[in-house]
């Protein structure tokens, strides 16, 4: 092949590599509520916008989310405010939902150009969890009452959650918690065993865990507000929402939809019942009457 | 699912993640070469200079290509953006066989070629371009075929800091635990770097002085 | 050129040093007359390659002025310098890369001579060197002879037509039989170039034979400069041991037939 069909080739075939203007390329995590919500945005957008949408899910984490965002490789993705007030903004948490929607809604708005859309309804964030029998019989419903018999309880938590500087010490020091022993230290996988065993009594999991779910457990509300919020938001390029005005109207309806028992049986769908994300997103927005 | 099947569904995928596989390479080895071969030339004319710009793309080759990536991202303008920070380490790694390379080309060329060139009147810049490089064009070329290959191999980790490319299906088919999304990745990168190698070798081949290839 | 005087080259008080102190040329006075060929002579490390590099300045004196055409080397321009004079080596280094063809047309490419001329100039100095056009032209160094390699070398020094030729012993790498070709056939050549020749040797029997004088050089000082005949007859307690070196070899030969 002389030179200049080759220069035409090798032209052709890095133009084609370029997304198509009017596909929209959603992204997401690597763990199964982010599949989860991916899917959501990703089959609600194709049937409510009427656009081709490509997945690029699978994504090792925060950082290369971001950064796939930015480059264009992702048009959007649902990220928790928490998270991009922390890690990607390097800001101080703060605890009050609203200020830090509105700290990460300006300054990504500022810095990287990129919309933040309201929270989808629901907080991905630590929760103390209790056995569901438990907590009705004592009555505990936040977890100021917990701590108020919190000799009576055993703690478990795992590694991460002991280090962090807003994980136990903080919470600790917050509710004035005294547990009778030391908390015992666990892989996050079997957290919840040992709380259905019996072994444990309060353990520290996230708000939307799978298992809260299918185990008939409770979580005890954070009255104090000690835990920093962590609502799920879209986060889409205002190329995107230029090129697609539509995309923005549909996303504003999606906000506020989802409950963290919304995704905790999804996630469950997924993890616990090894259910196909793809399929259980789609029965949940057949099923959910405000959303079909 | 069978490994041919996957390809063809996720075919818009793999094309997406190649292009910008090659788009990292190519762009890199673009300036490695701009850079490296002016960089090599430098050196041939100033040897004093050998241990400090040699010695230091030794110390870049050392440094795992991770943890290169890694130390660079906090740095300013570079950090912020991963395809400009896979590109500066990319560059970096690359640049090394370039330019010991084309060092090393120019430098062997014989002496008295070079001492009756001079003494005939070629300028500096005649010299260059009518006898080093062409005589050292040969080494030039092996020396960026390396790393060509380098680059294709190393450019499958800059997808773990973000920067997209075909090391995106290989770290998310381990996370899945799925033997075709790791080949999705793996296969074509692989194709590459041995498709890049043999042109660059046969480039290479082509520049041998003719007279080697034409004996009576 | 201006105005020639008789002097083509000339040596004005040049010394030559190396790392600082040591003087590989010293006090260096030697006048070259246009169109006469002189042989540098001397030993090993003598300094007589030093002493032909100051001409076209691939070396620098420490002191002194080395003149070519009545200027200093230093007030030429270096390159137009080294493009009026030819220059042929031992190795011959010609450009492994270029044909014999490429390589003779060098320098009157160099000079931007049109094409005709270069290509008839070509012809006519591989004809002088003895190389046929036809046969020789389009081969590669390495498709060469030691022999055929240096007939190109002067060929390509020759090219441009220079006033001033340097070489240094060019026919010091040959077998014996091919070296006495070449002197023989340099002999006649120069008998009808006329040009400035600074020939560079160790060999007594090939100063004794090519030069019109024979300049003796040792650890960098002219020990003076001969016709040949004067040469053989001279008293100079320096060319004592060269005579006697020649006059040996000859016993030998002699003795022996």
């Amino acid at each position: 092949m002389d030179r200049r069909s080759f220069l035409a080739a090798l032209a052709l075939m890095l133009s084609g590599c370029a997304p198509k203007r009017s596909t929209l390329t959603v992204g997401s995590k690597n763990f199964t509520e982010q599949l989860v919500l991916g899917e959501l945005l990703a089959q609600y957008l194709a049937r409510f916008c009427a656009l081709p949408i490509d997945r690029r899910f699978y994504l090792a984490g925060t950082y290369i989310c971001h950064q796939a965002l930015l480059a264009g490789r992702i048009d959007m993705y649902v990220e928790y405010t928490g998270t991009a007030l922390v890690a990607i903004l390097k800001e101080k948490p703060v605890s009050d939902h609203a200020a830090v929607f509105n700290t990460v809604k300006e300054l990504y708005s500022r810095r990287f150009g990129l919309e933040v859309l309201p929270s989808l309804g629901f907080d991905n964030t630590f929760a103390m969890v209790m056995r569901g029998n438990d907590a009705r019989r004592l009555r505990l419903k936040t977890l100021s009452d917990a701590a108020a018999i919190s000799p009576q309880l055993r703690l478990g938590v795992g590694y991460e959650f002991l280090e962090r500087p807003d994980g136990y010490k903080g919470l600790a020091a917050k509710y004035g918690f005294k547990f009778a022993e030391a908390p015992r230290v666990m892989d996050l996988g079997l957290l919840y065993r040992a709380l259905q065993n019996n072994q444990v009594d309060i353990v520290a999991g996230s708000n939307t865990d799978g298992l809260i779910a299918a185990l008939d457990l409770v979580v005890l509300e954070d009255d104090r507000h000690y835990f920093p919020p962590y609502d799920a938001v879209p986060m889409v390029r205002r190329e995107t929402l230029d090129r697609h005005p539509e995309v923005a109207a549909a996303l504003q309806k999606l906000s506020g939809r989802i409950t963290a028992e919304d995704m905790r049986r999804m996630n469950y769908a997924v993890d616990g019942q090894k259910k196909d994300a793809a399929l259980v997103v789609k029965d949940f927005l057949a099923r959910k009457s405000s959303l079909s | 699912m069978s490994l041919p099947d996957f390809f063809i569904a996720h075919k818009r995928e793999v094309l997406t993640l190649t292009g910008e596989h090659l788009w990292l390479v190519g762009v890199s080895m673009l300036l490695a070469v701009g850079i490296g071969v002016p960089l090599g030339i430098l050196l041939s004319r100033r040897p004093a200079l050998k241990s400090l710009i040699l010695g230091a793309n030794n110390i870049m080759q050392t440094i795992p290509s991770l943890a290169l990536f890694g130390l660079l991202l906090p740095v300013p303008w570079i950090g912020a953006r991963a395809d400009r920070l896979a590109i500066l380490a990319l560059t970096l790694y690359a640049l090394l066989p370039v330019v010991r390379n084309t060092y090393t080309g120019i430098a062997g060329v014989d002496a008295p070629v070079r001492e009756a060139a001079v003494a005939m009147g070629l300028t500096r810049r005649q010299l260059l371009w009518q006898v080093e490089l062409p005589l050292a064009s040969n080494v030039i070329v092996a020396g960026i075929r390396t790393a060509t290959v380098i680059t294709v191999g190393v450019a499958t980790i800059a997808a773990a800091i973000g920067a997209g490319g075909l090391g995106e299906f290989i770290f998310r088919g381990l996370a899945m635990v799925d033997n075709n999304v790791i080949l999705a990745g793996a296969i074509p990168a692989a194709l590459m770097a041995l498709c890049s190698d043999f042109a660059l070798g046969a480039i290479q081949r082509s520049l041998v002085r003719r007279p080697m290839r034409t004996r009576h | 050129m201006n105005a020639s005087p008789a002097a083509a080259i000339e040596f004005v008080n040049v010394t030559y040093r190396v790392n600082g102190n040591r003087a590989l040329i010293s006090d260096l006075n030697l006048s070259i007359r246009r169109a006469e060929t002189l042989m540098l002579l001397g030993r090993s490390g003598s300094g007589k390659t030093t002493t032909l590099k100051l001409i076209n300045r691939l070396l620098e004196q420490s002191e002194g002025r080395v003149l070519v055409d009545g200027h200093s080397t230093a007030e030429w321009d270096v390159i137009r310098l080294r493009r009026h004079i030819g220059y042929a080596i031992q190795e011959a280094g010609l450009f492994p890369h270029y044909t014999v063809k490429d390589n003779v047309a060098l320098v009157p490419r160099l000079e931007r001579w049109d094409v005709a001329r270069i290509d008839a100039r070509v012809r006519e100095v591989l004809q002088l060197v003895g190389l046929p056009f036809g046969e020789y032209a389009d081969r590669y160094p390495d498709q060469l002879s030691g022999g055929q390699r240096q007939r190109v070398g002067l060929a390509r020094a020759l090219a441009a037509d220079p006033e001033i030729l340097l070489m240094d012993e060019p026919f010091g790498a040959l077998d014996p039989i091919t070296r006495a070709e070449l002197q023989h056939e340099f002999m006649q050549l120069k008998k009808r170039l006329s040009k400035t020749i600074v020939f560079v040797t160790h060999d007594v029997a090939e100063a004794l034979m090519l030069g019109d004088r024979i300049a003796l050089i040792d650890s960098g000082k002219l020990k003076g400069v001969f016709a040949p005949a004067e040469f053989l007859r001279s008293p100079d307690e320096s060319v004592q041991p060269y005579v006697n070196a020649f006059r040996a070899t000859q016993q030998i030969l002699n003795s022996g037939a």
